[in-house]
């Protein structure tokens, strides 16, 4: 899943995995973390349907979830569906790196998932 | 004003056949009934009291859309549009908001103006919906032009409904026309268009006894006052 | 450490203020708190005020600064503060710890905003900012957004439903509706915005499981309060002073994810457990509370963490009527953020404003908590992970 762009730390001390960084491990304060890639599918956590869309979007809705990676790293995304029938949390997302918004006329790449 | 019928029969518009809008009651969010009407050319005095003080609202392009919508009102009580017609929404007889349009040709629309005079309870979006419904479901066309002067409204209209850009310059004013289509319409109708028929009796004899127009000061308040979402 | 006391406060009508620049607006509700007080020839010492988005919306920084300059407050010190939605909340505990710290004696803090200046879209945008910029900013998630998967997530685990927050709804705008500050005064029925197969127009779904009226409005607006130390307080002002008898604020995760359990409001508890134990009180003490329902899940969520109920039964308090004037623990008796409004840099001081009048029993009949001794605030910043709790005790 190289091509997923995004990297999770995992404390080398307890072995909590973070994404986004930070300087510190959340729980035991360690400095020192091992990068990782996402891993697998994910898990769907958490989602919503967005009517009212920042500037920037000219879609009517988007669906955005939270999905978890088999090793741990949780990460945000945008879902592939034209509506909420037949999402539900705890489903599994096929995840995906390609242009998720246009900002000052250039695509943006981010997370995409898809319904398994 | 005296009417030359023989100079009228040169002077207006040729009519397509315009089946009449059957009159509907919505339930809006404060729990009141507003019932959505066709009005007629007679209703064009009392509906010009309420749409004047906006010619002098300077935000928002009401003055443009107020400006436009008299004199589309006027140009209809004396027969120098073709096809007009007017939807009034009033809650207990009281108008709260208008729109007009007008049949371009015996299959498409041309959408001229929505004015919502009570805000924050979805009135104009209720007959915007309203118009577009008779456009298509009685008066029988296929689509719809529109277009808008107020750039965060027609957003609006275009992201809900998915109208699709064309390079049709509208009558008002030569902008490019978006289109609503029969297929888009029917799509979008459960989530967009709304209201019961018939209207019950009592409610629909207090809305045709007399528009209640609210006085200048009090629309100008209500349009560009301070409260309301 | 001294007692500080609230010994004017003020606020103009919230709402859309096209006539008004932000200053403007900061500038009227801050001359109000000064005539509020009866400061005399004594001077003001420091300014605090809360602003989000003067920079991104107005192009215009150093907002304390113009402030002082157009009240010709000068040469006092003027600091402004920009904690997201938590502004004016992170402005008054500035002002508090300035006067509590002996170093200054009559401190003005005032909060204000104006959104309205930009379309819808862009306020979304703006808002928006407080997202983390990699993780979440990029995919157009938007604070109603994270209230939306938040609200799923607590009625899959606690059963809350749709009519416990269109309760709150109609409860806040019903308060709002007599509140003349109010951005929002409309009464509006469950019958119109649930029941009928017309809300789907009337109530379209902003952030799913979230509808219209489950968000607050994009308001302009501004309030402010003057404090001093509470032994200076009686010869500066012919109010009832009203005591800051404690607050507390706490940070948590930047993104929802990383929270073990993403229901689980933790800065709300901390801030409102330091604010309990700095006035000595516990929950069941409050009798009036201001909390930050910028979304109706906020209203249940918060009043489970600073302990009015306990978790997952918010919802079904609130729908059995005991946040309401009268019931077990008024909530939002202004009509909260939903009615009242939500100019983000102006609610922190607005709630503080409002519960000073409750503590003097200045309100009319029909708004007026009975007998109310203490009050409490919530200013959620970020999507909880900066949040201001602050109790406060008529003297």
């Amino acid at each position: 899943m190289s091509e997923i762009k995004i990297t999770g730390y995992k404390c080398t001390e307890c072995g909590r995995v973070h994404y986004p960084q930070h300087e510190q491990c959340l729980s035991c304060k360690g400095r020192d973390f091992e990068p990782l890639a996402p891993e697998g599918d994910a898990t769907l956590l958490a989602y919503t349907q967005i009517f009212n869309l920042p500037w920037g979007f000219d879609e009517r809705f988007l669906i955005i979830g939270v999905g978890m990676f088999e090793n741990g790293i949780k990460a945000m995304g945008q879902i592939k569906a034209d509506s909420l029938d037949g999402i539900a949390t705890g489903m599994k997302l096929k995840p995906s790196w390609e242009p998720v918004r246009v900002q000052y006329g250039e695509p943006v790449l981010g997370l995409k998932y898809e319904p398994v | 004003m005296a009417v030359d019928m023989e100079l009228e029969a040169v002077l207006r518009p040729p009519e397509y056949p315009q089946a009449s809008y059957p009159p509907k009651v919505i339930t809006l969010a404060n729990g009141k009934h507003m019932t959505v009407r066709e009005v007629t050319r007679d209703d064009v005095p009392t509906l010009l009291k309420a749409v004047h003080p906006t010619l002098f609202i300077d935000k928002d392009y009401y003055n443009v859309v107020g400006a436009r919508i008299y004199a589309e009102l006027l140009a209809w009580q004396y027969y120098r549009v073709q096809n007009e017609f007017c939807l009034v929404g009033q809650i207990d007889g009281i108008m709260v908001g208008m729109v007009n349009s007008r049949m371009y040709t015996a299959e498409t629309g041309m959408s001229l103006h929505t004015l919502a005079i009570d805000r924050g309870l979805r009135v104009g979006a209720h007959l915007f919906a309203a118009k577009m419904e008779h456009h298509i479901e009685y008066l029988g066309q296929d689509e719809v032009l529109i277009v808008a002067e107020s750039p965060i409204g027609f957003r609006r209209w275009m992201i809900e409904y998915g109208l699709i850009p064309t390079t049709i310059p509208h009558e008002l004013g030569g902008a490019p026309s978006f289109r609503l289509t029969r297929d888009l319409y029917f799509a979008t109708k459960s989530r967009l268009v709304v209201g019961d028929r018939p209207v019950p009796d009592d409610l629909m004899a207090l809305a045709e006894k007399e528009i209640i127009v609210a006085n200048e000061a009090m629309i100008r308040e209500k349009i560009a006052g301070l409260k309301g979402r | 450490m001294r007692d500080v006391a609230i010994i004017g406060v003020g606020m103009i009508p919230f709402g859309r203020r096209d006539q008004d620049t932000l200053v403007d607006m900061l500038a009227y509700a801050s001359l109000k708190a000064l005539d509020d007080a009866k400061l005399g020839e004594k001077a003001v010492d420091a300014v605090y005020v809360g602003n989000m988005g003067g920079g991104i919306l107005q192009h215009q920084t150093a907002i304390a600064s113009a402030l002082v300059d157009r009240l010709s407050l000068l040469p006092a010190a003027a600091d402004t503060v920009e904690n997201g939605p938590a502004s004016g909340g992170s402005a008054m505990k500035n002002g508090v710890l300035a006067v509590a710290s002996g170093y200054y004696d009559a401190v003005l803090v005032a909060g204000g905003e104006k959104m309205r200046e930009v379309t819808g879209w862009r306020a979304t945008d703006f808002v928006a900012t407080l997202t983390h910029p990699e993780v979440e900013y990029p995919y157009g998630i938007t604070l109603p957004g994270m209230a939306g998967m938040f609200t799923r997530l607590y009625m899959e685990t606690y059963g809350l439903t749709r009519e416990m927050l269109v309760a709150i709804a109609i409860k806040n705008q019903a308060m709002g509706a007599l509140n003349p500050y109010a951005h929002v005064e409309m009464n509006i029925t469950k019958e119109g915005i649930l029941d009928s197969p017309h809300s789907v127009v009337n109530n379209p779904t902003v952030a799913d499981p979230l509808h219209l009226y489950d968000a607050c409005p994009v308001s302009d607006g501004a309030a402010a309060v003057l404090l001093c130390p509470l032994d200076q307080a009686k010869k500066l002002t012919e109010h009832v002073p009203v005591v800051v008898a404690g607050f507390g604020q706490a940070t948590d995760t930047h993104t929802l994810q990383e929270r073990e359990d993403p229901t689980d409001l933790k800065s709300v508890t901390l801030a409102s457990q330091q604010a309990y134990k700095r006035a000595g009180i516990e929950p069941k003490d409050i009798d009036v509370a201001e909390l930050h329902d910028a979304f109706t899940i906020l209203e249940v969520a918060e009043s489970e963490h600073v302990g009015f109920f306990e978790k997952g039964e918010g919802g079904k308090a609130a729908l059995a009527g005991e946040t309401k004037l009268g019931g077990k623990i008024p909530i939002n008796v202004s009509g909260g953020l939903k009615a009242r409004g939500h100019p983000v840099g102006a609610t922190g001081v607005a709630q503080i404003v409002d519960i000073t009048w409750q503590l003097r029993h200045e309100l009319p009949k029909g708004r007026q908590v009975e007998n109310a001794t203490y009050g409490l605030t919530v200013n959620f910043g970020g999507f909880g992970n900066n949040v201001l709790s602050f109790i406060m005790k008529r003297a």
